[in-house]
C-alpha cells in the first residue's frame, strides 16, 4: 500500500474529501449577502483549517504525533490500520442494497417496494429457504399496512409510476 | 402549595384517569420505538380524541404518552442502534455496543431505571422551581443562548472517545450541514441549489434514522451475522441487574437528572442537547473516558436520566412563557388550547390542580414505563440474535416508512438514505456521529441568537461581556476547550498515575 509521510495514502482520503466539501461551501458561501454568509463562512474556514489539522495528525511526523496525543488520543498511531478491514466490493454492495430500495421507494411506492426489497433481500443476499422469505416479506408488508396505511391513517407514498401526475 | 400538589395527586387516583395514563403509556412506548414516530405524532393524532374528555383526563393521557416515549426509544436504541426519538440517539452510543456485548438485557434495565429515577428526581425539582420559574427563565437572554450553544457543542466535541480534533471537524460539518435553508436573519434561502424541500433545512429525523439505523443496517449487512455477537453471549444475569448498575452509579443519574431539569427548562435547548450533554459531562467526569462508546453503562444512564427529567422541566416555558421547548411541546400546547387553557403566566394561577396532576401523570408513566421494559428485558434482547438477512430488511423498511410518516414527504426517504451512506462513511473512518447531530440542532439557534446578541449590542462585543452568566458560559467553553490539551500534558508527564487512575476505574 502506497504511504505519504509513514500513513497509507487511503487513511487521508476522508479528511482530504472533507476539504473538498468545505471549500465548495465556502466558494458559494461568498454568493451570498454579507449579513447571510457570516456565519456560513466563518464556519466554513474554522473547518478548514481543522480539517488541515487532521491530515496533518495523521502523518506520522514530530507535529502529527503531538496533535494525536493532545488532541486525538484514541486515533493515535497505527489506530486506523488496525480497523476490520471490509473488502470494498462488501461495502458497495451494501450500500448500493440500501440505495436500491430507495430507489425502488421513489419509483413504485413503499407497498410495493416492500415485499420485493425483503423478499430479494432475505432470498438473494441473507439465502433464507423461501418460504421463510416469502412470510418475512408477506408479514412486514402486512406491518408496515397495518400501522400507516390502518392505524395511522397515513397514505403511503404511491411511487413516481403509480402516482397521479 | 402542597395542596395544590396534593389536589394534582388526587385527581390522578381515579381509575378512569389512571386507565387512561396507562393507555397513553402503551401508545407512548409503540410510537417512541418506531423511528420518525415519536410524541409528536402520538399527541397530534390523540388530539382529536380527547374533544370529549374532561380536561384533566386529557392531559393525564398526554402525560402518559409524553413519560413513556423515552423508554421505546431507548429500546431501539439499545437493540438495534435505531433511535426511536432524537434524545435516544445519546443512548444509542453505549447501549448498543452494550448489546453487540450481549449486555442488552442489562442496558435496558439500566435505561428503564434511570428513565424512572429522572422522572422522579426532575418531578420533585420541577415542582419546587415551577413558582419561580419565571424568574429563572428570564435570566436568559440571546447571548446566553448563543454561548449556551457554542458551551454544549464544545463540550461534546472534546468528549468524543479520545477524538476532539475529529469531533471538531464532525461539528463543523454538521454547523455547515445546519445552515442550510432559509435564512431567517438576512432572508432569502442559503446552499438549497434549487431544491424547494431544503428551504426548510435539513430535517432532523430523517437524518438521525439515516445517521444510526440506516448506517448500522449498513454495517451489519457488511459484517453479517447478528447484532449480539453469539447466542451465548445474550446473557441476562437477573432482571435487576441494571437496576442495581443504576443505584450503584448514582452520581450519573443525579447529574443527568440535574443537567435534564436545568438545561431542559431553557427554551430552544430540547431533549437531544440534553441527553448529548448529559453524556459528554459524564464521560469528562469519568476516570476512564476511553471506555465511553465501547459498552460503558454510565453512557446509558446519564442520557436516560437525564431525558426523563428533561420532559418534566420542559413543561415550565411551555406553562409558564407559553413557549414551546420542542415540537412535541408545541403540539402539545395545542392540546392544551383546545381544552380551554392558554398557556403563560395566567395558567400558572388558573390551572394549578391541572399541571400539578398532568407533572404526576408524567411522572406515573415514567416510571410505569419503566417497570414494563424490565418485564420485557428477556424477549426483546432476543432482538439482537435475529439474522442480519431477517433484521436489515425489516430495520430498514419500518425506518424509511418512519422517515416519511414525519411529514409525508418522500424527500425525507432520501435524506435519510444519504445521511445513511454519510453515517456509515464517519464510522468507517472514525468520525464522531454525534456532533452531526449535536450541531444539526443547536446550528440554526446558534446563527439567529448571535446575530440577535449582535442588535442587542450596536454591533459590538461587548454584549457578551457585560453579562454575568454569559462571561461563566465563555470561562466554562474555553476550560472544556481546553481540557484534552490538559489530560494530553498531564498524561505525557505523569503517565502511570493516568494509566493506575484508568486501572482503579
Amino acid at each position: 500500500m502506497k504511504r505519504f509521510l509513514g500513513t497509507p495514502l487511503i487513511d487521508y482520503l476522508p479528511a482530504f474529501a472533507l476539504l473538498v466539501i468545505a471549500i465548495a461551501y465556502l466558494a458559494t458561501g461568498y454568493s451570498y449577502t454579507p449579513q447571510a454568509r457570516a456565519f456560513p463562512v466563518s464556519v466554513a474556514w474554522a473547518t478548514i483549517v481543522l480539517v488541515a489539522l487532521d491530515i496533518t495528525s495523521r502523518t506520522h511526523t514530530a507535529l502529527g504525533e503531538t496533535l494525536t496525543r493532545l488532541f486525538n488520543p484514541a486515533a493515535s498511531a497505527g489506530h486506523d490500520e488496525k480497523r476490520p478491514a471490509y473488502p470494498a466490493w462488501k461495502q458497495i454492495s451494501a450500500v448500493l442494497w440500501a440505495t436500491g430500495f430507495v430507489v425502488l421507494i421513489l419509483l413504485i411506492g413503499f407497498l410495493y417496494a416492500i415485499p420485493i426489497y425483503v423478499f430479494a433481500s432475505t432470498y438473494f443476499r441473507g439465502r433464507k429457504r423461501l418460504l421463510l422469505c416469502l412470510l418475512v416479506s408477506a408479514g412486514v408488508t402486512l406491518f408496515i399496512w397495518l400501522l400507516f396505511t390502518q392505524v395511522l391513517k397515513l397514505e403511503l407514498y404511491p411511487g413516481v409510476l403509480f402516482s397521479e401526475f | 402549595m402542597l395542596d395544590m400538589w396534593l389536589g394534582g395527586l388526587q385527581g390522578l387516583l381515579h381509575i378512569d384517569v389512571l386507565l387512561f395514563v396507562l393507555l397513553g403509556m402503551v401508545i407512548g412506548l409503540v410510537f417512541g420505538a418506531i423511528p420518525g414516530l415519536g410524541g409528536t405524532t402520538a399527541i397530534a393524532l390523540l388530539m382529536p380524541l380527547t374533544y370529549g374528555m374532561e380536561p384533566f383526563t386529557a392531559l393525564a393521557l398526554a402525560g402518559g404518552v409524553m413519560g413513556s416515549v423515552p423508554m421505546g426509544g431507548s429500546i431501539t436504541s439499545i437493540l438495534l442502534n435505531t433511535p426511536g426519538t432524537a434524545p435516544n440517539a445519546a443512548t444509542c452510543l453505549d447501549g448498543h455496543p452494550l448489546a453487540q456485548q450481549g449486555k442488552a438485557g442489562l442496558a435496558i434495565g439500566a435505561a428503564g431505571s434511570a428513565n424512572a429515577l429522572g422522572a422522579i428526581i426532575g418531578t420533585v425539582s420541577v415542582l419546587a422551581v415551577l413558582p419561580i420559574a419565571s424568574d429563572l427563565v428570564l435570566l436568559f437572554g440571546p447571548p446566553e443562548f448563543f454561548l449556551m450553544g457554542l458551551f454544549a457543542l464544545a463540550v461534546v466535541a472534546t468528549t468524543s472517545h479520545g477524538k476532539a480534533l475529529r469531533g471538531l471537524v464532525a461539528g463543523g460539518l454538521g454547523l455547515m450541514i445546519a445552515f442550510v435553508g432559509y435564512n431567517d436573519i438576512a432572508g432569502g434561502e442559503r446552499f438549497t441549489f434549487g431544491v424547494e424541500y431544503l428551504w426548510d433545512g435539513i430535517h432532523l429525523v430523517p437524518a438521525l434514522i439515516g445517521l444510526f439505523a440506516v448506517a448500522e443496517m449498513i454495517h451489519l449487512m457488511i459484517k453479517g451475522g447478528s447484532v449480539a455477537k453469539s447466542a451465548a453471549a445474550v446473557k441476562i444475569t437477573s432482571m435487576t441487574s441494571g437496576l442495581v448498575e443504576t443505584f450503584r452509579h448514582w452520581p450519573t443519574v443525579l447529574r443527568g437528572s440535574f443537567i435534564g431539569t436545568t438545561v431542559g427548562a431553557i427554551p430552544g435547548l430540547g431533549g437531544t442537547v440534553v441527553a448529548f450533554l448529559s453524556y459528554s459531562v459524564t464521560a469528562q467526569a469519568s476516570k476512564n473516558p476511553e471506555s465511553f462508546g465501547k459498552g460503558n453503562i454510565q453512557g446509558v444512564i446519564a442520557p436516560e436520566a437525564a431525558i426523563c427529567a428533561h420532559d418534566c422541566s420542559a413543561l415550565i416555558p411551555t406553562l409558564t412563557f407559553g413557549i414551546p421547548a420542542g415540537a412535541e411541546m408545541a403540539v402539545f400546547m395545542g392540546l392544551l388550547i383546545i381544552h380551554g387553557m392558554q398557556p403563560g403566566p395566567l395558567m400558572l394561577r388558573d390551572h394549578q390542580v391541572e399541571i400539578y396532576g398532568l407533572i404526576w401523570a408524567l411522572t406515573a408513566s415514567c416510571v410505569l414505563a419503566s417497570f414494563v421494559g424490565l418485564l420485557f428485558v428477556r424477549p426483546l434482547s432476543k432482538i439482537t440474535l435475529l439474522d442480519s438477512g431477517i433484521l436489515v430488511p425489516l430495520v430498514l423498511s419500518t425506518a424509511l416508512a418512519g422517515s416519511f410518516a414525519i411529514d409525508m414527504t418522500i424527500e425525507n426517504v432520501v435524506v435519510t438514505a444519504v445521511f445513511g451512506v454519510l453515517g456509515y462513511m464517519m464510522m468507517r473512518y472514525d468520525y464522531p456521529r454525534l456532533m452531526i447531530v449535536v450541531a444539526l440542532v443547536l446550528g440554526g439557534n446558534i446563527e439567529r441568537n448571535f446575530h440577535q446578541s449582535m442588535l442587542m449590542g450596536d454591533g459590538g462585543w461587548s454584549v457578551f461581556f457585560s453579562r454575568t452568566i454569559s462571561i461563566i458560559l465563555m470561562i466554562a467553553t474555553v476550560a472544556v476547550l481546553l481540557l484534552p490539551v490538559f489530560r494530553g500534558v498531564l498524561q505525557q508527564f505523569h503517565p502511570r498515575k493516568v494509566q493506575a487512575e484508568r486501572g482503579h476505574s
